[in-house]
């Protein structure tokens, strides 16, 4: 019985950031990593499955990334995934969500894993697709923002639960292999001590080329995605007033705002 | 027979050989008993963990001796109950040696060498003194007895603040009953000693040897004057001679057969205790060992020898009990009772000659003997019990160890476990940006060098709440402005520094602890500097004490010290006195910690305060309850705070007007417990800095800034 835990090392801005060169991304001095918070979700989830199973369980924690991701697969690691698994290739730079889950796909069919998991968003880019595709390519069921979950290892199907607007809860059954996403609150996450994240540096990561998933440069980056990143910038500030005085005086004021902005002031 | 060779003590006289014989009997029994037990109680300590020991024992060995003889740290905090131990101690240490040079001669050096010291003058001398040494220890006793029975001091009260009232382990009756035990039989002995000389001086009445100098035991002569009024005469006293003979005998017997399995065994264990001690016991933790599995302690096996030892020498004085800031705001934690707890795991898990099973030696839990994870988290680790204690029991690497297991299982508060995180990924706990460590000094009219491209004469580690909380920001462009204006060649590490670690080791995240430590030592490694100065006791405390075993040994000062040169030197001058009437409260880490009582102290004279000290100030000075991690640990709603305590304490001083502070988080916990405590506008909180910027202005130029 096998879980994947789909995870990703997300960046966050520090102060007084930049934005590069080509316009499409904030400097990369500027930003500070960290496995995705709601990865520290999906991972607790697998491995609290994993320590209340009598059965044998194993948690593969699986990211699509550069060398520089290693350390967010160390502390999965650190936080009792049983193996890490990192695929890489230059020609999956620019790679949007479709891509990345086509290659996430490709891993969870290699190692005929029973059950995916990924967090409902990553905190940077914020798609909230990278999952769900994942199950689509792979033709499995899938459902989104789960925030229980009832799953005992070898059984054909899952119970969980989502929370709908309105104080609502829907309860769903699913049949396995399926790939859930993760919502935040699902579990406490469990804290990784730096020793633990010590002792899983000496733990190998697996490193998987395209070619070991039998995809090809076409598949991935920006030929394998559906959507391109055009700009990344800093929107013009925008401004807010109050207008304060009587009906008259906040009429007056406002219609020599429109005024102003319509440009014939004076 | 000489007169002087007749004058001796009676020993066996007109005993029937057979009575002799069955003594000895019963006499060697004891001993056996004694010895076996002294061997279950060090297997019992040889089951913990292994411990090498620093220094020599000479000197261990000297300072042991000392501490027990001259029984200082008894009376500290306590002296009438000090007093009534030194008179039962040198009683029962005088009559203990009066008793073995009787066996030393009877049974050893006359039997074999022929050797008689026992008679004349010396015996006569040596009577006096023993009826003497019963008389104080007999008052000793009765003054105990007086203050158990009648005057019940709270820290006597064996109620625990981490159980509830019904619990199985609540109360301990039983420690009561051994109490009271222990203080009786040695009364008794001690009565029955009198008794029993006395009625052998009537019993001998006729001889003049013994008769005639009867006054050189005085009680004993009195009691026989007494008894011969009653109509005691000598032959009654012969048959009550031997009956109180055996009595006293046997009772001694049994006391001395019982010592290592009761309190009494507090005379070896306590002075053991002392001998091991570690001077810097909380200033600096234990390291974890390479080859050790686990960090920290999980079972009552992982505790070392040294520490199974802390437990059997405490006596349940309840001077740490008194002391602790958590158990005086109700917390779920008395150092006492973490180490009675522990006691009793420990004897009824190690003692038996089959160690039990690794799952039924777990120290954690809510169990009988076992501690509970809110009483280790209630811990300031402000050193007030290891202070205090006066048998160096050592609760707080004790503590800090039980915790760093529960960090490793991450059974800790989730602010906690969301502060650690954040020191882990920026450096700092207010999870600001590095780049922004330096940031404060931004708004200052002169540059401050960065230590990392330029060699300084000091070098300032500046510590995480000096360097970003809003309000210690404005402290420390003061401290920076004076420095700069005594010409003090002076710079910071700038995002090169990193939280110093000392909380973050306290918690027990010894793992952080060791990156903090190697991020700031390379740091430090890379700048060259003559000394190191600080306005963070914390920081400073881990880079005196802690740094060391990491590799990085440094010059350190706080700054009160650094200041107090500078003023000396003349750099600094007070031009315009502050005169009000202010109290101090004294930093753990500054304190405590590392001595540091006299420097402040002298500033605040010398800027022209009126000091008043608070009742519990410098080595018994009370927590502000940040320390240990506890600043990123939000207290119950509803309790009252120790910070809002100490408050309280300080309010009661008739017209104060400042309560000064030198340390960042003692700013930001009392001036919150002065608003909280509802004492705003009645005095305020300042840190000293900002009582020297009053008292020497700034120079024209620079007067914009202040």
């Amino acid at each position: 019985m096998k879980i994947m835990v789909a995870v990703k090392q997300v960046a966050a801005l520090d102060e007084d950031f930049e934005i590069g060169e080509d316009g499409r991304d904030v400097s990369e001095d500027f930003l500070i990593r960290d496995l995705n918070e709601w990865d520290d979700f999906s991972l607790e989830e697998a491995v609290k499955i994993k320590e209340a199973s009598a059965q044998a369980v194993e948690v593969i924690a699986v990211t699509v990334a550069p060398e520089s991701a290693d350390e967010a697969l160390r502390k999965c690691l650190a936080k009792g995934a049983d193996r890490a698994l990192r695929v890489w290739d230059e020609s999956a730079q620019g790679s949007d969500s479709i891509a990345i889950a086509r290659i996430l796909a490709a891993v969870a069919k290699a190692e005929s894993v029973d059950l995916v998991f990924a967090g409902v968003q990553s905190s940077d880019h914020s798609f909230a697709s990278t999952g769900i595709a994942t199950g689509a390519l792979l033709g499995w069921p899938h459902a989104a923002v789960v925030s229980a979950l009832d799953y005992s290892p070898g059984s054909k199907s899952a119970v969980f639960r989502r929370e709908l607007e309105g104080g609502l809860l829907h309860e769903v059954e699913i049949q396995c292999p399926a790939v859930l996403t993760i919502q935040l609150g699902i579990n406490t996450p469990r804290y990784a001590s730096l020793r633990s994240i010590k002792q899983a540096a000496a733990k190998p990561i697996e490193v998987k080329t395209l070619s070991d998933l039998s995809l090809g440069k076409g598949d991935v980056g920006a030929s394998g995605s559906h959507s391109r990143v055009r700009r990344m910038y800093i929107p013009d500030k925008s401004r807010a007033e109050l207008i304060e005085g009587d009906p008259a005086q906040q009429a007056q004021r406002l219609a020599q705002i429109i005024r102003e902005f319509k440009g014939d002031a004076a | 027979m000489s007169r002087t060779d007749a004058v001796t003590r009676i020993l066996f006289e007109a005993f029937p050989t057979v009575e002799v014989r069955l003594f000895y009997v019963l006499g060697y029994t004891a001993i056996a008993v004694f010895l076996y037990g002294v061997y279950v109680q060090i297997r019992k300590y040889r089951r913990g963990a292994a411990l090498k020991l620093e220094g020599s024992i000479y000197s261990r060995l000297l300072d042991m001796t000392v501490k027990v003889l001259d029984q200082r740290t008894v009376a500290r905090r306590d002296a009438a109950a000090g007093g009534a131990h030194r008179l039962i101690f040198y009683g029962f240490v005088l009559l203990f040696l009066g008793t073995a040079t009787i066996t030393l001669q009877y049974d050893i050096l006359e039997p074999l060498f022929g050797i008689r010291f026992w008679h004349g003058e010396f015996y006569l001398i040596f009577s006096l003194v023993l009826d003497i040494a019963g008389i104080a220890m007999l008052a000793g006793l009765l003054y105990m007895m007086y203050r158990r029975g009648w005057l019940k001091p709270p820290k006597l009260d064996y109620a625990r603040p981490d159980r509830a009232a019904g619990d199985a382990d609540f109360e301990r009756p039983q420690y009561r009953r051994e109490d009271w035990a222990f203080l009786w039989t040695l009364v008794v002995i001690g009565a029955t000693g009198y008794l029993l000389e006395a009625a052998r001086l009537v019993w001998l009445e006729a001889r003049p040897d013994v008769w005639d100098t009867r006054w050189w035991s005085p009680v004993g002569a009195l009691i026989a004057e007494g008894l011969q009024r009653l109509g005691l005469d000598a032959h009654g006293g012969g048959v009550l001679r031997l009956s109180l003979w055996w009595f006293h005998g046997i009772l001694a017997l049994v006391f001395i057969a019982l010592i290592p399995f009761t309190k009494v065994k507090h005379i070896f264990t306590a002075a053991a205790s002392l001998m091991v001690r570690d001077p810097l016991a909380a200033q600096r933790l234990p390291r974890v060992p390479e080859n050790q599995a686990a960090p920290g302690v999980a079972k009552i096996t992982d505790f070392n020898w040294k520490q199974l030892l802390n437990l059997d020498a405490c006596t349940k004085c309840g001077r740490c009990h008194e002391a602790c800031p958590a158990r005086a705001v109700g917390a779920p934690l008395s150092p006492r009772d973490v180490i009675l707890s522990l006691r009793e795991f420990a004897n009824a898990s190690l003692q038996s000659g089959k160690l039990p099973e690794a799952a039924e030696l777990d120290v954690h839990g809510k169990s009988s003997g076992q501690v509970a994870q809110e009483t280790l988290w209630s811990c300031r680790t402000c050193m007030a019990c290891v202070e205090i204690c006066p048998v160096a029991v050592e609760h707080v690497p004790i503590i800090v160890q039980m915790r760093r297991k529960l960090v490793e299982d991450g059974a800790m508060d989730p602010i906690l476990t969301k502060t650690l995180q954040t020191i882990h990924k920026t450096g700092n706990s207010f999870g600001e940006s590095k780049r922004k460590r330096g940031a404060w000094s931004k708004s200052l009219p002169f540059k401050i060098k960065d230590a990392r491209k330029e060699p300084v004469e000091v070098l300032w580690f500046v510590g995480d709440y000096a360097s970003f909380d809003p309000r210690n920001q404005k402290v420390t462009q003061t401290f920076a402005t004076l420095l700069h204006e005594a010409g003090v060649d002076f710079g910071i590490l700038y995002d090169g520094e990193s939280n110093a670690g000392n909380d973050v080791r306290r918690v027990g995240e010894e793992g952080l602890y060791e990156v903090l430590a190697g991020a700031n030592i390379a740091a430090l490694e890379g700048a060259s500097f003559k000394t190191i100065v600080t306005t963070d006791p914390h920081s400073y405390n881990t880079i005196r004490n802690e740094y060391p075993d990491f590799g990085g040994k440094y010059e350190i000062q706080h700054y009160t010290s650094f200041l107090k040169q500078l003023f000396a030197a003349g750099k600094l001058k007070v031009e315009q006195p502050v005169k009000r009437r202010a109290t101090f409260h004294d930093p753990c880490h500054l304190g405590r910690f590392n001595k540091g009582y006299e420097a402040p102290r002298e500033l605040l004279k010398l800027l022209g305060c009126e000091l008043v000290e608070m009742g519990r100030c410098r080595d018994n000075s009370f927590c502000c309850g940040a320390g240990g991690g506890r600043i990123w640990i939000p207290d119950p709603v509803g309790t009252e705070k120790p910070a809002q305590n100490r408050i309280r304490e300080a309010a009661a001083i008739p017209g104060l007007e400042v309560y000064v502070v030198s340390c960042p988080k003692d700013l930001t916990m009392f001036e919150d417990a002065l608003k909280t405590t509802g004492n705003e506008g009645k005095f305020v909180v300042k840190e000293l800095i900002e009582l020297i910027r009053e008292a020497v202005p700034a120079p024209r130029a620079e007067a914009a800034l202040a």
